[in-house]
């Protein structure tokens, strides 16, 4: 029944860099996977002959 | 092992049979009792005790705090038990007549005679003021009186518990705020009282009155918690509840005591100012910190004092954190100011290791603000030799082991580069080999205490971390990245070597470099393999130390990108791993949706060679889809936590059909692809699937069509998802989301065409 700790951070930034170190790494980790699909998709959409009379924003097909 | 057996109701009689106690003369058994029903209220579930049992435990424990309870050790017993009960309460706080009862008992105890019931009673009034916040209008005014009677004249556990009420309310009412701000469906479950706005007025005035009471070095000893530090704290998150209001009740206290000759006056002022930099509109702080600031640079430099040197300079810090950056109109650091700003920065980065510490804090704000700078120029630019000389010279003192401050100035060369432009790319490229020399000092030394080898070890994870933070740099631009990689090799001997100590942060420090360095090395890094293989696998097994596996985790993924299909011999290792992790019970829940995600990552790699894998991680997905795809009655955190299962479910998908895309083998998904619609159609069913799953679910739907084409064509017409789902994708206004439906629309629209 040991009392909470009063603690709180004193004259301390809201984030340690350490913690940013880890986010921006995941961001970009994040970032890189998003381009990876992103490029595959365009890939398949500009190898898959059917796509070429198909252009996707004219696309009218359900 | 009432802990154990209550919750399987193993133990019936066993709160009766304690509570029969309670009427027992010697004050020594009501005690024990008292103190071992507060154990089981501290360790068992609310959900394992009844209704009819909570009654009677709370009778008993509000009964034997009452000041007609005349043994102190009894009354001090239910208190402490009546602390851990709270949790248990909720049926007793929505009725009225108990909920008062409770409430007189509770500030009944804050004015006993000794200290430690006035103490563990604020406790418990901390305690409800986070547990029922939405249930303290009627007594809150009272509450105000006692609190600040207690500020002003109690000993100092029990004053500190009255700050910590003030705050806990703040936090209380930031959160509800908040979710005010950013949700106009006004979901809120708990509506705003605006304690902190109505007590403001004397709040305030008792708040202040704190700051004078401070300890002499404080700022040096690490432990230190005292009423000053408490108000402060207090007051900065007061500012962030109520924004400008606090301001002109602030700003005669500084104005009347920050020109003071008593060191205790200026610190207080400077500390209040410094406290309400967060919350009032950047309108209302500008005028003032443009006013502020030249007083500040010039008490930096003068003050005979540390402790006000210390708290200027984190309030220096504070108004470049808050109010300097391209998102403000008005700029504080101009070109006629800059020059004096980094000159009192650097001068004050050789002061006594704690002033110094902040000083680096500031310069880090200070470069922070002008990260949006880009390739273009920066106005730190000038300057960058001189500052990142400065910081190298902070990190070599002989006391910067004290007070943080080496840490404080790596992380702030950290930011520095970050926030540096092209210009200055070349003086980024000359830092790499002196950090790599000093990382290879400490790889060097021997025979070390082991206090040094944690310093050492600490130092470690510092340089990595620069030296990622380099590499993301230099590695984002084609240019310096062509030029840096000469030193690729070395550096990466070098991060092989940390492995070799057994500190955590250092090895995930290292592991993090590796990630950035594998993403600016591209297909080259599979030189690095043979050696790196080992640490990967100890990543992956670190279930101890789990952010060393989550960061493990990603880096496969940087390495799948990297090498292609050239990760293929690496592949069985990897994947036994990944799915062990998953498999465990030990692990970190929060690792499991990246590993997920790094399945999609291997087999985007390596394609159709992810035949062999199907068997073990679909019946995985599947079981996890299925767990994942209802959860009513979660709250928000579990929501967070399903919505980035599902992503990493989803992402896994995505990879799958993408790297079978075009290979003979697609056949081998077709058996999978009713569970994958299935799945697609229940998360939208349920409705509560956040933005960045929707695009992802959105996006396997059109993987899906495309890799699987006219063999899924009925199927996928089946699916609501590829109507519904995909139309409401189509006209999201998240363009993200809307790029991914245009791809599943193309996709669909040639896969049902044949």
């Amino acid at each position: 029944m040991a009392p909470h700790d009063l603690r709180r951070p004193f004259k301390r930034a809201a984030i340690s860099d350490q913690q940013r170190r880890r986010e921006l790494s995941l961001q970009r980790q994040a970032q890189h996977r998003r381009d990876a699909q992103h490029q595959a998709r365009c890939l398949a959409s500009f190898l898959n002959p059917h796509s070429e009379p198909e252009p996707e924003t004219t696309s009218e097909t359900e | 092992v009432a802990g154990i057996e209550l919750p399987h109701k193993q133990w019936p009689e066993l709160i009766g049979s304690l509570l029969s106690n309670i009427h027992q003369l010697p004050g020594n058994t009501r005690q024990a009792t008292l103190e071992t029903l507060g154990y089981i209220c501290e360790e068992v579930s609310p959900d394992a005790v009844e209704q009819d049992h909570v009654n009677k435990i709370l009778t008993a424990v509000v009964q034997g705090m009452n000041s007609s309870e005349s043994n102190n050790d009894v009354r001090l017993a239910a208190t402490r038990a009546l602390y851990n009960a709270l949790g248990f309460a909720q049926a007793n706080f929505s009725n009225d007549m108990e909920r008062d009862y409770i409430m007189r008992v509770v500030c009944e105890a804050t004015l006993s005679p000794e200290l430690r019931i006035r103490q563990a009673a604020f406790e418990c009034l901390v305690a409800i003021s986070s547990t029922y916040y939405e249930k303290l209008a009627p007594y809150i005014h009272d509450i105000f009186n006692i609190t600040a009677k207690a500020v002003k004249e109690d000993d100092e556990p029990v004053a500190l518990q009255a700050i910590e009420f003030w705050s806990s309310i703040c936090d209380e009412e930031i959160d509800i705020l908040e979710e005010y701000g950013g949700d106009f469906t006004g979901d809120s479950d708990v509506p705003c009282f605006y304690f902190v706005k109505q007590a403001l007025p004397v709040l305030v005035p008792m708040l202040l009155e704190t700051l004078l009471k401070q300890d002499e070095d404080q700022d040096q000893d690490e432990g230190a918690w005292n009423i000053a530090m408490a108000g402060g704290t207090c007051l900065g998150l007061v500012a962030r509840t109520v924004g400008d209001d606090v301001v002109p009740l602030v700003m005669p206290f500084i104005e009347e005591n920050i020109t003071k000759p008593d060191w205790r006056q200026r610190e207080a002022a400077t500390y209040a100012f410094g406290s309400i930099l967060e919350g009032p509109s950047p309108d209302k702080l500008i005028p003032l910190v443009n006013i502020a600031l030249n007083f500040m640079l010039t008490a930096l430099m003068n003050d005979p004092n540390n402790h006000v040197k210390d708290t200027t300079a984190w309030t220096l810090g504070r108004m470049f954190e808050f109010l300097h950056g391209s998102a403000l109109e008005t700029p504080i650091i101009t070109q006629a100011n800059i020059q004096q700003i980094i000159n009192v920065l650097l001068q004050s980065m050789k002061d006594v290791p704690n002033v110094a510490e902040k000083a680096c804090g500031a310069l880090y704000f200070l470069a922070q603000g002008y990260e949006d700078a880009g390739s273009s120029s920066s106005p730190l630019t000038p300057f960058f030799q001189e500052i990142v000389q400065a910081l190298l010279t902070v990190t070599h003192r002989e006391d910067a082991g004290e007070s943080r401050l080496r840490t404080a100035a790596y992380e702030t060369l950290n930011e520095v580069v970050r926030c540096s432009t092209d210009e200055t790319a070349s003086m980024v490229l000359q830092l790499i080999p002196v950090i790599m020399m000093e990382l290879h000092q400490t790889l060097e030394a021997q025979k070390l205490s082991s206090d040094e080898r944690e310093k050492q070890n600490e130092l470690q994870g510092l340089l990595c971390g620069c030296l990622q933070v380099i590499i993301q740099k230099l590695g984002s631009s084609e240019q310096s990245r062509y030029v840096f990689m000469q030193y690729a090799d070395q550096m990466m001997a070098l991060f092989l070597r940390v492995f070799a100590s057994r500190s955590a942060t250092a090895h995930e420090e290292a592991m993090l470099a590796i990630g950035a360095l594998a993403y600016a090395t591209g297909a080259d890094f599979v030189k690095y393999m043979p050696e790196f293989y080992r640490y990967l696998e100890m990543g992956l097994q670190n279930f101890e130390d789990y952010q060393v596996c989550a960061i493990t985790v990603g880096v496969v993924g940087d390495i799948c990108r990297a090498l292609e299909d050239k990760i293929l011999p690496y592949c069985d290792g990897i994947m036994t791993q990944l799915l062990k992790d998953l498999s465990s019970n030990q692990l970190h829940r929060s690792v499991k949706p990246p590993i997920f995600s790094c399945f999609g990552d291997i087999a985007l790699a390596i394609g159709e060679n992810f035949e062999k894998y199907l068997i073990y991680a679909m019946p995985m997905l599947q079981s996890a889809a299925e767990l994942s795809a209802h959860i009513s009655g979660a709250d928000d955190d579990m929501l967070e936590y399903t919505n980035s299962l599902r992503n990493g479910i989803l992402e896994a998908y995505s990879g799958i059909f993408q790297g079978f895309k075009g290979s003979s083998k697609t056949q081998l998904l077709m058996p999978f692809a009713p569970h994958v619609l299935q799945f697609l159609d229940s998360l939208y069913m349920e409705k509560d699937m956040d933005d960045a799953v929707s695009k992802t679910a959105i996006g396997v739907l059109g993987d899906l069509a495309d890799t699987l084409g006219s063999n899924a064509g009925s199927l996928i017409q089946q699916s609501v998802s590829s109507k519904d789902f995909l139309s409401e994708c189509l006209s999201s206004d998240d363009h993200l989301i809307r790029e991914s439906a245009e791809w599943a629309k193309l996709a669909i629209s040639r896969a049902i065409s044949f």
